[in-house]
């Protein structure tokens, strides 16, 4: 169980005000709060160790290196990879994402097929277009049902001999819906030989992942939306399919002999982290997860489906707001709202004036908010920091900023 | 009424809302007064780039001075647009584009408004500033 009270306390930001309220964070679907243990994690770094990886032969380059790889195997044992050579650190999901498509659709022959969905995050939509155009492939993207759940039948409907490749959102960061993975891997692995790519910007902070479980191929992790630093992600890949693949950035740190005509590639992990890493986020990285894990992945999850449960329960009952958000027994605890003749920033605005944070805007959803005719929904997202209190304070304060602008 | 008159009075209706809320209600009451904004005008041509909710500004010549007629799809940029267009309405091309004012910096709005909706306010100013210099030449 988390105690939400008690567990405010590791975040300092919840000390401030905001307008003379406290303060009502529902915004971590576009960045989390982080934990006094990150901001001290980092801050030690800097002050007692600070000095470039793998490079120096002295003793803070042999610490630094140290506690950065160490991270790695944290994330290993936190997705439970099967070996922690597969962490790839990355700038965060966004580059995940473009490193991977570059790497993977330059092997792929034109005409070949990738599978999205209507409901992906531009992050997991624009690096495919690019390539695709590159390399002359065809994107399909799965059709969105009534009640925001992905449909199935038209996704087996998509898979064929061509399909090379099929990335899906983990956690919708618009409807909370989440995909029954396991099953769609099946399926592409059964119909295919497409590799799976789950995007887990919103998913691992959220809920337990085993890799190894879900049988996917490729996840991308977002470090500052699970109470990391910004700056610092994570691609996860199976060993075999990131040896045969190229890297995507040349540079320092990623060879392993150069020639004035050619180089060659350090082994996995290192081939694909060309330049200095930004160690310093990856350490405050691997201290959030030492957060997370304390608190248990598992109670996190419950907590997010509990107070998903509360949260859904409560604005669907306002009267004038509309909720796009999955019917579904479980989903991320994640709701884009509209209310008719009322613009999104304008509420976002007065709610800000009640010390509610939340986001205004397509939520990098623009496609999908586009089929629902809408220009912009105001999104709210809850975390572990986030108890019935606020979606009360959310509540009310949507009731009287409706009153205000109608 | 000069720009900086109009300025010194909108500075002070402003200060008899201290919080941001009752800031935000006096832009939707200017929002809600400006009401004749043509639905043909709603295109592209006129439209300020760069603000968060979709704004329009057309700028008409009338004897020498210049008006604006503004709108927006959202309440409270609307009350900001038109309350811009009432500054700049009415006064000579040479005088608007002369004009040093910072309004943001006058209205201490930087408080409420977001980094995007000052960007956004910035755009509108700059679209009133771009228009009357090419006049004003």
């Amino acid at each position: 169980m988390i105690n939400v009270s008690d567990l405010k306390k590791d975040f300092p930001i919840f000390e401030r005000e905001i307008n003379g309220k406290r303060l009502t964070y529902l915004d971590s679907g576009a960045t989390s709060q982080k934990p006094s243990a990150v901001i001290n994690e980092m801050s030690n770094v800097y002050t007692n160790m600070n000095a470039n990886v793998h490079r120096g032969t002295y003793v803070l380059s042999s610490e630094t290196t140290t506690k950065y790889e160490d991270v790695r195997n944290k994330l290993k044992d936190f997705i439970n990879a099967y070996s922690s050579d597969e962490i790839i650190f990355t700038k965060g999901c966004t580059e995940g994402f473009n490193f991977l498509a570059n790497s993977i659709c330059k092997e792929l022959s034109a005409g070949d097929e990738i599978i999205l969905s209507e409901i992906e995050h531009h992050a997991n939509i624009i690096p495919w277009q690019m390539v695709a155009e590159k390399y002359n492939l065809k994107i399909n993207y799965i059709n969105i049902t009534k009640s925001f759940d992905l449909d199935l039948d038209h996704f087996e409907s998509l898979l064929n001999s061509k399909t090379k490749v099929v990335s899906i959102v983990g956690e919708s960061n618009m409807s909370g819906m989440l995909p029954d993975i396991q099953k769609m891997n099946s399926l592409v692995k059964e119909k295919t030989d497409a590799i799976y790519i789950v995007d887990g910007a919103q998913l691992v902070p959220h809920r337990k992942i085993d890799v190894q479980e879900l049988g996917i191929d490729f996840i991308c992790v977002s470090g500052h939306k699970m109470l990391g630093p910004t700056g610092i992600g994570v691609v996860w890949g199976r060993k075999e399919l990131l040896e045969k693949l190229d890297p995507v950035y040349g540079g320092g740190d990623m060879i392993e002999e150069v020639f004035y005509d050619s180089a060659t590639w350090a082994p996995v992990p290192h081939k694909f982290e060309a330049g200095t890493p930004p160690y310093v986020e990856a350490i405050g990285l691997g201290a959030a997860v030492d957060y997370l894990s304390s608190l248990n992945m598992k109670n996190v999850e419950k907590h997010s489906d509990d107070l998903r449960i509360y949260a859904k329960n409560k604005l669907e009952n306002i009267k004038g707001l509309n909720v796009v958000h999955t019917n579904s027994k479980v989903a991320g605890c994640t709701f884009a709202m509209s209310v008719n003749g009322v613009h999104a920033t304008d509420i976002s605005l007065m709610l800000d004036t009640f010390g509610v944070a939340v986001r205004a805007g397509h939520h990098c959803v623009q496609p999908f908010h586009r089929k629902l005719n809408l220009d912009a929904t105001f999104r709210a997202t809850g975390y572990i920091y986030n108890d019935e209190e606020d979606f009360d304070i959310l509540s009310d304060a949507i009731e009287e900023s409706i009153k205000i602008l109608t | 009424m000069s720009i900086e008159e109009k300025v010194e009075d909108y500075k002070k209706t402003l200060a008899m809302f201290p919080n941001p809320q009752e800031k935000y209600q006096y832009l939707i009451e200017q929002a809600k007064k400006n009401e004749d904004f043509p639905q043909e005008l709603r295109i592209d041509e006129f439209k300020v780039n760069g603000c968060q909710s979709q704004v329009w500004l057309v700028p008409e010549e009338k004897k020498d001075k210049l008006y604006f007629k503004s709108d927006s799809d959202a309440l409270i940029a609307k009350g900001l647009v038109t309350l811009i267009a009432s500054i700049y309405s009415n006064e000579a091309p040479k005088d608007i584009a002369n004009s040093k004012i910072d309004l943001m910096e006058e209205f201490e709005l930087g408080v409420i408004l977001s980094p995007a909706r000052r960007n956004g306010a910035f755009s509108m100013l700059k679209t009133i500033k771009e228009f009357s210099q090419k006049l004003a030449n």
